[in-house]
């Protein structure tokens, strides 16, 4: 059994033997091991979370991850900025026909590998199987679901806010782009690929902590319009404040990306009171995924959308964008 | 205090009280860093930094698009082209949605290698753009390109707008930033026309916020002094002669023409097309083009924008029918277009 047959998703023998020898080799959970049509949960808490998200993205491995952690990633960072502690995780597999088994074992190694250290459990999953070209190797789809700590609810955002952001912006945009080789750029980009749940759940208890969101398709500048949008307050935004790792925003400037649109996967943009900033950015510095963490902006009723003041002190509004600088990015 | 600001203080106590001032950028890429750096909103009030004609895919003639998606039809063709070219839109739509065999390059040289990997094609080289893409064609054409490639060429001169832009009054230019790209091949001394036969200062700048402050205060200072020089504040990138050994191939292979800017009109001695000696590379003369007739876009003012008459925004189209995803007009195609960078910054 080298590829993936039409056969592996009939839900006969060879779907058994696939799951058998091969999934259940990594995903061994409990919850999953009976193979049962629904897994039986257990919560402590009866406010639970749900996210459910795709995951498409083109090349399947870039630096920094693959598909299988940026599909456990991306779950585990949905339930973990809505002020929730993500708990269990579904798992569906889209797989073209041909499809390298060895392929399909690096992925659910890398699966196994970000949720056992998310502390989340994949409880059930499915797979079929798509005739050749009929899919671009392999989509995965999950969801998560996650015990609620502290709601954080939009509403909660009001005049003079700080806007942090928990790192520098655009790794993953970046990584992707350059891993598909369509620049003649001889660089390799490392991807921020990462799951927040440690980052982010020893906010939860701060007073002051308001709002979060991770930043991935259409990046920060996005996330902001849709709060400035939503709230009708305005935010400003400082560009000298903004960080951006070397390598990153040398190869934008080449492509003509703006770090501020591009996709991250292991930063979360957090809206926080005035007073509580500093306590938070502090926590998020303790830990390694935090160490860059930076004030970037504020929330202001002096105007409406997000203005970002420029390092010569000129102002220039962000908005959305409407092309997608890279379409399936994750 | 840092550099920018002594430098923004400077412009304010540069100004002339009583007047309007207007000065225009050439370049794309200089209009890029003024938009995105947000310098228009610390100028003085009177005084106005102008977009000018510094996009290339916005003033290629729709006529040359035309041919080029008619030619990358034929079975026996491939077209290659820089990547913004494959979008804009003509009235038979654009390159990527109506033509057949095309490839974006990024260089002229790939042009080489596509040409020499598919010996049973000929391969046509769509090639644009101010005197910073010239070069490089030019250099292709030096080293000995495959029997199987042709130009066709677009080239258009930068000075050559200037000059229409100065004699237009409607416009009014106090001063311009010469482009620093350009400026690199054709030398400083190539703007010396415009502050001594029109009397207009100019200042040849690079492309970070600071070296176009700097341009700015120089082109405020003779506003002041009454004079006009053409000076260089991008003087470790720009000699006064240029690049002689560019220009002395693009003298080479390319003479001067009448052309048609799109949206503006015909130019005499504005654009470059290969010598008649080179005929038997030019697809121009190969493949027999015929010229069609220019079509104006219902609605959109490309031509204003590119002459700064008017700004992106007095477009009724603006970032409602016209947006980067679906460009209607030249200008908001690639991200040197005035409308395009408009609608990130505005
Ligand atoms: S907004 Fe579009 S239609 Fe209007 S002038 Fe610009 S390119 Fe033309």
């Amino acid at each position: 059994m080298k590829k993936i047959e039409i056969g592996h998703g009939s839900g006969g023998r060879l779907t058994r033997d696939l799951i058998e020898k091969l999934f259940l080799k990594y995903l061994d959970s409990n919850e999953l091991k009976p193979l049962e049509d629904a897994a039986y949960l257990r919560f402590e808490n009866p406010n639970i979370a749900i996210t459910t998200d795709s995951y498409v993205v083109r090349p399947l491995f870039f630096p920094g991850g693959d598909i299988g952690k940026l599909a456990v990633c991306g779950a585990v960072n949905d339930i973990a900025v809505s002020g929730a502690i993500p708990k269990y995780l579904s798992l569906s597999f889209i797989i073209e026909e041909g499809f390298l088994i060895k392929h399909l074992e690096d992925v659910l190694k890398s699966i196994k590998m970000t949720s056992e250290a998310a502390g989340v459990k994949i409880v059930t999953g499915d797979t079929k199987v798509v005739e050749r070209n009929k899919c671009d190797g392999l989509y995965i789809n999950t969801t998560a679901v996650g015990e609620i700590v502290t709601p954080l609810v939009i509403e909660n955002i009001s005049d003079g806010d700080a806007v942090i952001v928990t790192g520098t912006l655009g790794d993953h945009g970046t990584a992707v782009a350059i891993a598909r080789n369509e620049f003649d750029i001889d660089a390799s980009v490392e991807s921020d690929c990462a799951a927040l749940s440690g980052l982010l759940t020893p906010l939860f208890d701060i007073d002051g902590l308001k709002w979060m969101r991770d930043p991935t398709r259409g990046g920060v500048a996005t996330v902001l319009v849709e709060v400035a949008e939503k709230t009708s307050l305005g935010i400003e935004i400082y560009e000298d404040k903004i960080p951006v790792r070397d390598d990153v925003r040398f190869i934008s400037d080449m492509l003509g990306y703006d770090p501020l649109y591009l996709a991250n996967e292991g930063k979360a943009v957090v809206i926080t009171s005035h007073e509580a900033a500093d306590e938070i950015l502090n926590k998020l510095r303790l830990h390694s995924l935090g160490k860059n963490a930076a004030l970037i902006g504020r929330i202001t009723t002096k105007h409406k959308g997000v203005r970002l003041r420029t390092k010569i002190g000129g102002e220039r509004v962000l908005d959305m964008l409407e092309d997608d600088m890279l379409p399936r990015i994750c | 205090m840092n550099k920018s600001e002594n430098l923004i203080k400077h412009i304010h106590s540069l100004v002339p009280k009583d007047r309007k001032v207007k000065i225009m950028n050439v370049c794309g890429s200089h209009e890029h860093t003024i938009a995105f750096s947000g310098m228009r909103s610390l100028m003085p009030q009177n005084l106005e930094l102008i977009p000018g004609p510094g996009c290339p895919v916005c003033v290629c003639p729709e006529s040359d698009i035309i041919n080029a998606i008619k030619l990358s039809k034929r079975d026996d063709v491939i077209l290659v082209t820089y990547g913004d070219m494959l979008r804009v839109p003509t009235q038979q739509g654009s390159i990527r949605a109506e033509g057949k065999n095309f490839r974006m390059i990024t260089s002229p040289f790939e042009a080489i290698a596509i040409a020499k990997n598919h010996s049973d094609k000929k391969i046509i080289f769509f090639s644009i753009g101010f005197e910073t893409t010239t070069a490089p064609t030019a250099a292709i054409l030096e080293m000995g390109i495959p029997d199987n490639l042709y130009i066709l060429s677009s080239h258009r001169l930068t000075p050559a707008i200037m000059e229409i832009l100065v004699k237009d009054a409607d416009i009014g230019i106090d001063g311009f930033i010469a482009p620093g790209h350009v400026s690199a091949i054709v030398g400083s001394n190539a703007w010396n026309v415009f502050s001594e036969k029109y009397g207009i200062p100019t200042v040849v700048a690079g492309f970070e916020a600071e070296n176009l402050l700097l341009g700015i205060v120089d082109i405020l200072r003779q506003i002041k002094e009454g004079i006009a020089e053409t000076t260089n504040v991008y003087s470790n990138v720009v000699r006064p002669e240029g690049n002689t050994q560019a220009q002395r191939i693009m003298h080479k292979y390319f003479e001067v023409s009448n052309v048609n800017w799109r949206g503006i009109g015909y130019i005499p001695d504005s654009g470059l097309e290969l010598k008649s000696e080179y005929s038997a590379r030019d697809a121009r003369k190969v493949f027999e083009l015929k010229e069609v007739k220019e079509e104006k876009i219902p609605g959109c003012i490309c031509g204003e924008v590119i002459l700064g008459k008017a700004y992106p925004s007095k477009c009724k189209l603006f970032k409602k029918a016209c947006t980067p995803q679906s460009p209607t007009g030249p200008c908001m195609v690639s991200q040197e277009g005035s409308c395009n960078i408009w609608y990130k910054t505005n």
